[in-house]
């Protein structure tokens, strides 16, 4: 009886976020299940087309086949040097050094501006004539690339600016870190381990739950990238940067083609769901969870 | 019993603070609405709610010309509203989604086709008497009367038009040993003029070019092509003209070196007001827009420059440009149509040409009529700014190309420039991309007949 009781409260305090919940997710969610299977312009009422939309995004749209390519390239290269940089930072930044508070605060930042901001200044860093990367190459012997404006450069260009703001992973790496058991290392010390077998065999798989997590954080964030490409490259040049939530937004916003977006989300999500599935699947092999 | 009892009150409570948020959101919803359209203080006059886009100093002058409309009316008044450009569209269709939209929306977008096509928008024809739909038939320029419809019916009025023209430096003119006042009567003439005016580095890098044609849309009109076929309705792009149009862009780049020009363009200030590379001396003649004209009047006063139209190369168009053109339109849903269609005329000067001269020269929009042209308030316009006249012969010409009024507009727009970015990068050959082009939009088409869209 009494937990019924709690049970009610509970909800009575969760449901303003409940209510909001089911008006502002789950109503969206299910509504554009729908109208993935019909022809939508938001304005007039949808008209059933049953799997039309699929069909052509499956068969007849080349720029669904290449944002899915960019995007996949872009996941393939970004998450793991994401993990592989934030590791590296996080551990750095985990030695007993004076001063260490304020580097923490100095990697941290770039993570915390505004992604508009950023991209901005990112644009003129990258500028093949002016811009201060260029120059630096430049200042060591090296022609730059023409990077956003080159169809080879553009998407790796993205991915370096993606790791500008790797500071905000670094801090749940070093959140994990610190909460490795000091008597590890102690033990494999007194074993006789060195450094690198200290962070091969306790520190990297006492940090797998961690790593895990950002993986499948990083992964499906990945699939969502928009602001960037759309305020540095509008998906170009040559389309090397149009990614997959790029174009959605075109097809639903520009084109006024609700149904087609929505099926274009619809494959995203399943998508997303199949590769967090395989995640999941692969953990057993790798994660290691304290107990 | 006990228990039950305090199971009961709890769930009483549980459902008087579920209620009172309600009611609390209730009162903020009413609120909200009642803030949206409550009008401002004044007479008892219908509200006509206008939403625009004008910004920064050019909010002020468009709030100028609703005070002159309501200073004029009483039975109306209108009631401006900025909305942010790059939120415009989608706030625009939300609204007309929600069954609340503005009276008039200002529309910068090129998509009258497909928002007439989605039910947004409202006929303006069906709203002109007899006398008003003759005026603007018969006196208006070609590129006012011949846009803004789909499948017969007008459902947005151009008031603004953009078109393009040469500026060029007399001074580098007079520097690199040419008369600036023989500008090149032939595309291929300034082609050549443009590369005695070339500046290089001392590594062969340019820093000065004299004349770089780029943007297929905007060389096309001259060489006679254009995106649309009206007697079948239909988009027509893969044309021998098109593709001279791109072979001759291409070709250009080429001489001088993709890579040099690509580096060439990356260097240079932004495109926008006082940045404009052909301020600082980038380019020697620079193909651009009217809007130039009051810029270089802010910008760089003392700038020493001329325009001159567009030359066409041999068996081209002359007074030949693409032309973004800006409107009005009633969105469907709108509460006070009649309102919005008074105001739509008073702006436009369907009903006083005259009078809306004076309004196109605070804007330093180019008439839409001859007798807008050939008002008091547009002579002494064009006195002040006499580079103004070209833009004026070529508003006038029938050689002025926009955007299709296919419903697939924004789509073939984008392809458009997908495939000229592929060309001018030496990705595709102007053959390819042209076939590239055709058989993007023939897909696309295909799609939206098997979707059951208007073709």
């Amino acid at each position: 009886m009494v937990s019924a009781k709690k049970s009610l409260v509970g909800y009575a305090f969760i449901a303003p976020w409940l209510l909001g919940f089911l008006a502002f997710t789950v109503y969206p969610f299910l509504s554009s299940l729908y109208f993935s299977f019909t022809r939508y312009d938001i304005v007039t009422a949808p008209v059933w087309v049953g799997g039309a939309n699929y069909r052509a995004l499956l068969t007849g749209d080349p720029l669904f086949w290449k944002s899915l390519g960019v995007t996949f390239q872009f996941a393939l290269v970004a998450v793991p040097l994401a993990i592989v940089f934030g590791v590296t930072l996080a551990l750095l930044l985990n030695l007993n050094l004076r001063g260490m508070g304020l580097y923490r605060t100095i990697f941290f930042l770039p993570s915390i501006l505004p992604t508009v901001a950023t991209s901005v200044v990112f644009l003129w860093l990258f500028n093949p004539a002016i811009g201060l990367v260029n120059r630096l190459l430049h200042a060591v012997g090296v022609t730059g690339p023409e990077w956003l404006q080159s169809p080879v450069w553009a998407l790796p260009s993205l991915v370096i600016l993606s790791l500008w703001a790797v500071g905000g992973s670094m801090v749940i790496y070093l959140a994990g870190l610190k909460d490795i058991p000091t008597h590890l290392y102690e033990a494999a010390t007194i074993d006789g381990a060195n450094a690198w077998q200290r962070l091969r065999h306790v520190t990297l798989p006492m940090l797998s739950p961690v790593i895990f997590f950002n993986l499948v954080m990083g992964l499906i964030g990945v699939f969502q990238y928009f602001t960037e490409p759309y305020i540095m490259t509008q998906g170009g040049p040559e389309d090397s940067t149009h990614f997959y939530a790029l174009y959605i937004f075109e097809r639903a916003w520009r084109y006024l083609d609700m149904g087609y977006a929505s099926a274009m989300a619809w494959v995203l999500f399943l998508l997303i769901v199949t590769l967090t599935g395989l995640l999941f699947w692969t953990q057993k092999r790798w994660v290691h969870y304290e107990g | 019993m006990k228990a039950n009892s305090a199971i009961l009150m709890t769930g009483l409570r549980v459902l008087g603070a579920m209620a009172l948020v309600a009611a609390i959101a209730l009162v903020l919803v009413s609120r909200a609405r009642m803030l949206a359209v409550v009008p401002p203080a004044g007479p008892a006059r219908i509200p006509v709610y206008y939403w625009h886009m004008w910004s920064g100093q050019w909010q002020p002058t468009m709030e100028h010309v609703v005070a002159e409309f309501n200073a004029s009316q009483t039975k109306y008044e209108v009631i401006p509203l900025q909305v942010p450009y790059g939120s415009a569209d989608s706030k625009f269709l939300m609204s007309v989604a929600g069954g609340n939209p503005p009276d008039v929306m200002a529309q910068w977008t090129q998509a009258i086709s497909t928002w007439s096509q989605d039910g947004v928008l409202q006929p303006l024809d069906t709203r002109m008497t007899p006398a008003e739909k003759k005026f603007f038939l018969n006196d208006t320029y070609p590129v006012i009367h011949q846009n803004g419809w789909y499948k017969g019916h007008l459902y947005g009025l151009v008031t603004s038009v953009d078109v393009y023209a040469c500026y060029y430096r007399p001074d580098q003119f007079r520097s690199a040993g040419l008369n600036p006042d023989r500008f090149p009567t032939t595309l291929e003439d300034l082609t050549a003029v443009g590369r005695k005016l070339d500046l290089k580095d001392g590594a062969g890098r340019f820093t000065r070019l004299g004349f770089l044609p780029s943007n297929f849309t905007n060389y096309a009109p001259s060489f006679g092509g254009g995106f649309y076929d009206p007697a079948t309705g239909t988009a027509l792009l893969n044309t021998s003209a098109n593709l001279r149009a791109m072979t001759y862009l291409v070709s250009t780049s080429e001489v001088l070196g993709l890579d040099k020009v690509r580096r060439f363009n990356s260097g240079l200030k932004s495109q926008n007001g006082a940045s404009w590379p052909f301020i600082d001396g980038s380019f020697s003649i620079a193909l651009d827009g009217e809007w130039r004209v009051k810029q270089l009047a802010q910008f760089a006063p003392g700038l020493e420059y001329r325009v001159a139209p567009l030359p066409p190369p041999a068996g081209g168009k002359p007074l030949a440009s693409f032309s973004n053109t800006g409107f009005l339109t009633i969105p469907a849903g709108a509460k006070h149509s009649e309102g919005a269609w008074e105001f739509i005329k008073f702006w436009s000067g369907l009903d006083h040409p005259a009078k809306a001269a004076k309004y196109a020269t605070w804007f330093g929009w180019l008439p839409t009529s001859p007798q807008m042209a050939q008002s008091p308030d547009y002579a002494a316009f064009l006195g002040k700014y006499p580079q103004y006249k070209t833009f004026v012969d070529l508003a006038a010409s029938p050689n002025i190309v926009t955007t299709p009024p296919v419903s697939y507009q924004l789509f073939l727009l984008d392809r458009i420039s997908a495939v000229d970015d592929l060309a001018a990068r030496g990705a595709l050959t102007p053959t390819q991309a042209l076939m590239k082009l055709e058989s993007d939009t023939a897909r696309e088409r295909a799609r939206r007949k098997e979707l059951g869209y208007d073709q």
